[in-house]
């Protein structure tokens, strides 16, 4: 079997499980030119660790970036210039030399705003007890906005003429403040002049086409149980979290020899409000997680055991993956972590057309009453059908391995 | 601004950006490199090339080359920032097929340490790498002379455009402010090229020979020394006819650039092309509009038919939009 050229990196959960870590090592492992963002915005928090210590959360930048690999912003992502800026610092400060130079962004990529941001955390505020989830930067926001107002929303290529910039950035506050009232934010000027900058700074290209030219992997935000239409509604991210945006952007240059691979937990676990079916207190006790805290608008970190069932839909509905990447097996090695393969009352979540947000909420309420039935980890390769591609026992890219090694007893055998 | 992890001051990322902006556009220049950097030399050179491929079946070859001495100086600093926008025009507008851009710089062969530096045709981002590359002379020679005829010299001799075996030219643009030198000079040219050649070349015989393979434009900058200089203007006029564009806001060339592209490849016509610039939000069209008025404002006659003979051999293709 030949390999090809690219690689999809996609979460099967609820985000949170590797997808920086695995993206880390295959930029460390293969030739790989460019890592290319396909959906989200800055909300994505992608831990990297090197085998030197350093850390760096990935939000923007792709989690390549410590290994000198280039990041493409598609126009599926939502680009926040100011907290790209403040990412650009940290990885200067870890000894990235000039972190600007290793971006590109589609000029057709929407930008998050400070009103955006504003008017996502003014809205979270007001659901009290009934909040999403959502991490409070505004990218829900921006895609919202850009449905809503098609013609006033900003985007990167805006950057380059001052007067479209301005109004469209008065027109985005104007609208927001009408609706919510004044909101937390600078001064539309003082904006203006940071995003234009963001435009000189930094490469602004017309499509992919370029950066894929050499191997690239697509590095996915959020999971696929939060995709904007699969996840478990309204517990879900303003994004296509499928492999859907990554083929279409493959598709566009006649190019789809890619590797589908999944990133799964050998547990399961969820920042912030929406089901979790398997979730245990114990679990989440036990297992804190050093790079996820509390968050301060996304609520609280959630552990539980491995939730086969969620994971298989999560797999149908992005139309099947080629391999698993399975993360934490250092964690499976350590503790008594069990398998959910069904629930007390069904064990397939059967999937709804794409688009029907009412069978969506359904899934929700029908999840909220489910009841695990566990049997102890077993090789999760088997349970979701695919063959497992890298098991990860540890932070960095060292601590991987190729192969099949997902249940306990082999990880235990590895990490020696 | 609100609180959180990912909170950041507005005012804090501008100035991030602008520190990136300073700091590397011109990393080769502005690191203190004296010399011609090695992918920009034109000594031994055999062919810079604009070819047609799977990805790009219809080049279109636009060099742009400028005089990086004196007041100069800027040209490429504007043409790095603005790059985006004029390769955005081109092809969102369509105003011609797979553009491939060449850019040059041009010095004076009798005092300069870089009297010419040429870069190769790229359809991508890795034109604006050889742009970073440029050495930025700063001197110049204050005689109202730069090397222009050199750099003629080696476009006309030392390039290969495929659109030219289809019956078409490519498109070179001068930006200047100062006059060519009367002949090539044979001891100039195997210092900076390589080649050995008889005798001088006159700078007249060597635009004629250019013209065979681009359309040639000279376009000069207001904030130029001699701009408005009728001596320097008329050179040129003489040269290149009405070739020759004066243009009030070097912050414009990337869109005089691009639109004069347009109408040469008869995509646009001038009013069209200025309602193009106001939808991509450029403020330049007023400035461009002036510029490119005595172009546009005979169309009709100008350039496209006028092939010398014995090119295209009769295979030559009426100008089609896709």
């Amino acid at each position: 079997m030949t390999e090809p050229r690219h690689v999809i990196v996609v979460d099967l959960g609820y985000g949170d499980a590797g997808k920086g870590t695995i993206v880390d090592w295959l930029c460390a492992t293969r030739p790989v030119t460019t890592v290319i963002r396909f959906n989200g915005g800055a909300q994505a928090a992608h831990n990297v660790v090197t085998p030197d210590g350093r850390h760096h959360t990935f939000a923007q930048f792709g989690s390549g970036t410590l290994h000198g690999v280039r990041t493409h912003l598609s126009r599926f992502m939502m680009v926040d210039p100011l907290a790209l800026a403040a990412e650009a610092g940290h990885l200067a400060g870890l000894g990235v030399a000039s972190p600007f130079e290793l971006l590109t962004v589609d000029r057709q990529a929407l930008l998050t705003t400070p009103w955006h941001r504003a008017a996502n955390r003014a809205r979270e505020a007001a659901r009290g007890d009934d909040r999403h989830g959502s991490c409070g930067m505004g990218v829900g926001e921006t895609a919202a906005f850009a449905l809503a107002h098609p013609d006033l929303a900003v985007r990167a290529g805006d950057t380059g003429s001052p007067a479209t910039l301005v109004r469209k950035l008065r027109a985005i506050r104007d609208a927001l403040t009408a609706e919510l009232g004044p909101l937390d934010a600078p001064p539309v000027e003082a904006v203006a002049e940071a995003f234009r900058w963001f435009g000189t700074a930094i490469r602004l290209v017309s499509s992919s086409r370029q950066a894929l030219r050499g191997p690239c992997v697509f590095e996915g935000a959020q999971g696929v149980l939060l995709d904007e239409w699969r996840g478990f509604h309204p517990y879900t991210t303003w994004s296509t979290t499928t492999f859907d945006n990554a083929e279409t952007l493959l598709g566009e240059t006649g190019d789809g020899d890619a590797l589908r691979l999944g990133v799964v937990r050998t547990y399961t676990t969820r920042h912030g409000a929406g089901p979790l079916v398997t979730e245990d207190p114990r679990l989440t006790a036990a297992l804190p997680e050093r790079h996820n805290a509390h968050g301060p608008w996304q609520g609280a970190w959630r552990a539980g055991h491995f939730d086969a069932v969620a994971h298989r839909y999560a797999v149908e509905v992005c139309g099947g993956v080629d391999a698993l990447a399975v993360t934490h097996s250092d964690v499976a090695a350590r503790h008594d972590l069990k398998m959910c393969l069904s629930y007390g009352q069904l064990d397939r979540i059967v999937p709804g057309e794409r688009g029907d947000l009412a069978y969506q909420e359904k899934l929700t309420q029908t999840l909220a009453t489910a009841t695990p039935v566990y049997t102890g980890l077993a090789d999760l390769g088997e349970a979701l059908g695919a063959p497992v591609a890298v098991t990860s026992h540890g932070p960095t890219w060292r601590d991987k391995s190729p192969g099949r090694e997902a249940d306990g007893s082999t990880a235990r055998r590895s990490s020696q | 601004m609100g609180s959180g992890r990912w909170s950041t001051d507005v005012y804090a990322a501008a100035a991030g950006y602008r520190a990136a902006t300073g700091a590397s556009a011109f990393a080769y220049s502005d690191s203190g490199a004296r010399t011609v950097h090695d992918a920009l030399n034109p000594h031994g050179v055999t062919v810079r090339e604009s070819r047609d491929s799977d990805q790009h079946p219809r080049s279109t070859p636009i060099a742009i080359l400028f005089d990086v001495t004196g007041s100069m100086g800027a040209v490429p600093r504007v043409l790095q920032t603005k790059l985006p926008e004029l390769f955005g025009l081109l092809i969102r507008k369509g105003y011609c097929t797979d553009p491939q851009i060449l850019f040059g710089a041009i010095g004076d062969a009798t005092c300069d340490r870089a009297p010419l530096q040429i870069g190769q045709f790229e359809s991508d981002n890795r034109m604006d790498d050889d742009l970073g590359r440029i050495l930025l002379e700063g001197g110049g020679g204050g005689q109202r002379t730069e090397s222009y005829e050199l750099a003629m010299y080696f476009m006309a001799r030392h390039t290969a455009l495929d659109t030219v075996a289809r019956g078409r030219r490519g498109y070179l643009f001068i930006i200047g402010d100062e006059m060519a030198y009367q002949r090539v000079k044979p001891d100039e040219v195997r210092r900076v090229v390589g080649d050995t050649i008889a005798e001088p070349i006159s700078t007249e015989a060597i635009v004629a020979e250019l013209q065979r393979s681009y359309d040639v434009y000279f376009i000069m900058p207001a904030q130029a020394s001699y701009t408005g200089d009728a001596e320097i203007l008329g050179h040129w006029r003489r040269l290149l006819g009405q070739n020759v564009i004066e243009l009030d806001d070097l912050d414009a060339v990337c869109e005089t650039i691009a639109l004069t592209v347009g109408l040469g490849e008869d995509a646009t016509d001038l009013d069209s092309g200025l309602v193009d610039l106001a939808e991509a939000g450029s403020a330049a069209g007023p400035t461009v509009g002036k510029a490119l008025a005595p172009l546009g404002g005979t169309r009709g006659a100008l350039v496209r038919s006028a092939l010398p003979a014995g090119f295209g051999d009769g295979r030559a293709t009426p100008v089609t939009r896709l």
